[in-house]
């Protein structure tokens, strides 16, 4: 017989963490579809469950000087709606699933799950956000790419929950996002790119070019963008975009059309931007 | 199995059921309101959409935990509402209902659209739609009456 909870708070959900291992759940709407069964049937959970959306604890957007806090319940319909946020952060939420999830699904559930087509996570890469993982004993903060370890791996331990997102706030002169899936909307992504930059007049001064659905872990080439920066040269950051792609053939696409497409995206928003667009 | 309170359609009910159920299934099968949907069972099909705390949602992906002490509002709700009345109005002229089964879900849909945006535009008609699945119509005389509703409130 399997025991859900409900804790009452956090410490209370803490502290059942820390004695046995409960599956923690949020909005719902990754877990209900896996665990799904026939019509009025339960779903098939397997293992023990820690309900936490009622926890306002754990819920709410804030701004410090120098950051944006994404609390872990926080839905996608809240980011794309937020006063507090900007169009470079909302616009990629707002093209995730359709409305009746995006009202349901949270930001904190999308990262956790760390599935390779959770579509905030190149953006949230891309955007070098800290994640405050919280247990009984204390917190730790990581960067988000020491936190996703491969398609559904990270290295949350099952007695920490993943408390809030932190986005440091940077005055972007542009962005550019595409998600490129079978149809326009409530679809899974084959292919998302996520790019933010900076000029000085024509100058490009900072550029984060992140690649979403690709590999199992969004694709970032740091080192890559600061030779950007300094050569201009877009067909060498192509050619190491290239040798970085290690995607297979999947239900939702083929490595070779995940291949071509990111390059000409790429190349296209590049030049866009290093021409003097916005 | 505990008692789990919330508001349906304006009332307090507490059904006895687990945290873990689906909202949609304590609708149907517990409190026996059959407007309400069941297609795909997984978020795809829009069929199970319900109202909780005014947002739009698929109560197949809603445990009962997450409708504690909550607002909900089905389709039978809805249709004693002003706004519903509009809307079947403008489906019955445009031919926007077939076979029936995703129409509960698409008028709570276009409601959910109309009343955060009064006049949309084709684009966001199709957008607030996207979660809406039709197998008769092919959607044209859906988006029709909405627009047909969205027209009207401009006079």
């Amino acid at each position: 017989m399997l025991n859900h909870i409900r804790p009452k708070n956090v410490t209370e959900l803490l502290e059942a963490l820390d004695k046995q291992y409960y599956h923690v759940f949020a909005g719902g709407t990754d877990l209900m579809i896996r665990k799904r069964q026939w019509q009025g049937a339960e779903r098939k959970f397997d293992k023990d469950i820690a309900f936490i959306s009622h926890l306002d604890e754990l819920n709410g957007i804030e701004e410090t000087t120098d950051s944006y806090i994404i609390k872990t319940l926080v839905t996608q319909a809240e980011m794309t709606k937020s006063d507090i946020l900007p169009e470079y952060l909302k616009t990629p939420f707002s093209q995730m699933a359709n409305i009746a999830i995006r009202n349901i699904a949270t930001v904190g559930g999308n990262v956790v799950n760390a599935a390779t087509v959770g579509d905030s996570i190149p953006v949230l890469m891309a955007l070098d956000a800290k994640l405050v993982l919280k247990n009984i004993y204390g917190e730790r903060t990581l960067e988000i790419d020491e936190f996703i370890q491969g398609k559904y791996k990270t290295v949350k331990k099952d007695n920490e929950i993943l408390e809030k997102i932190i986005i440091p706030k940077v005055e972007f002169d542009g962005y550019r996002y595409k998600k490129l899936g079978q149809r326009k909307a409530g679809i899974l992504s084959k292919l998302s790119i996520f790019i933010v930059y900076k000029k000085d007049n024509d100058d490009l001064t900072d550029i984060r070019i992140a690649i979403g659905a690709v590999n199992e872990i969004p694709i970032r080439l740091k080192e890559e963008e600061k030779k950007l920066i300094e050569t201009k040269d877009i067909n060498r950051y192509l050619d190491k975009l290239s040798s970085a792609i290690n995607s297979k053939d999947d239900n939702r696409s083929t490595k070779n059309y995940r291949e071509q497409i990111s390059k000409r995206l790429v190349r296209k928003y590049l030049e866009e931007i290093m021409q003097g667009g916005i | 199995m505990r008692n789990i309170t919330f508001t349906l359609n304006g009332e307090k009910v507490t059904v006895e059921t687990t945290l873990s159920r689906r909202l949609l299934d304590v609708i149907r099968i517990d409190l026996g309101l059959t407007g309400t949907k069941e297609g795909c069972g997984e978020g795809e099909c829009g069929a199970c959409q319900v109202y909780l705390d005014g947002k739009i949602v698929n109560s197949c992906l809603v445990p009962m935990s997450n409708v504690i002490g909550r607002e909900v509002q089905t389709i039978e709700g809805f249709a004693k509402t002003k706004a519903y009345e509009k809307i079947e109005k403008a489906y019955i002229e445009e031919g926007a209902v077939q076979c029936g089964f995703c129409t509960p879900g698409m008028v709570m849909a276009t409601n959910a659209l109309l009343k955060d945006n009064a006049h949309p535009n084709s684009k966001e008609i199709k957008e607030s739609l996207a979660g809406n699945i039709c197998r008769c119509t092919g959607y044209q005389t859906i988006f029709k009456a909405v627009k047909k509703i969205a027209d009207e409130e401009e006079k």
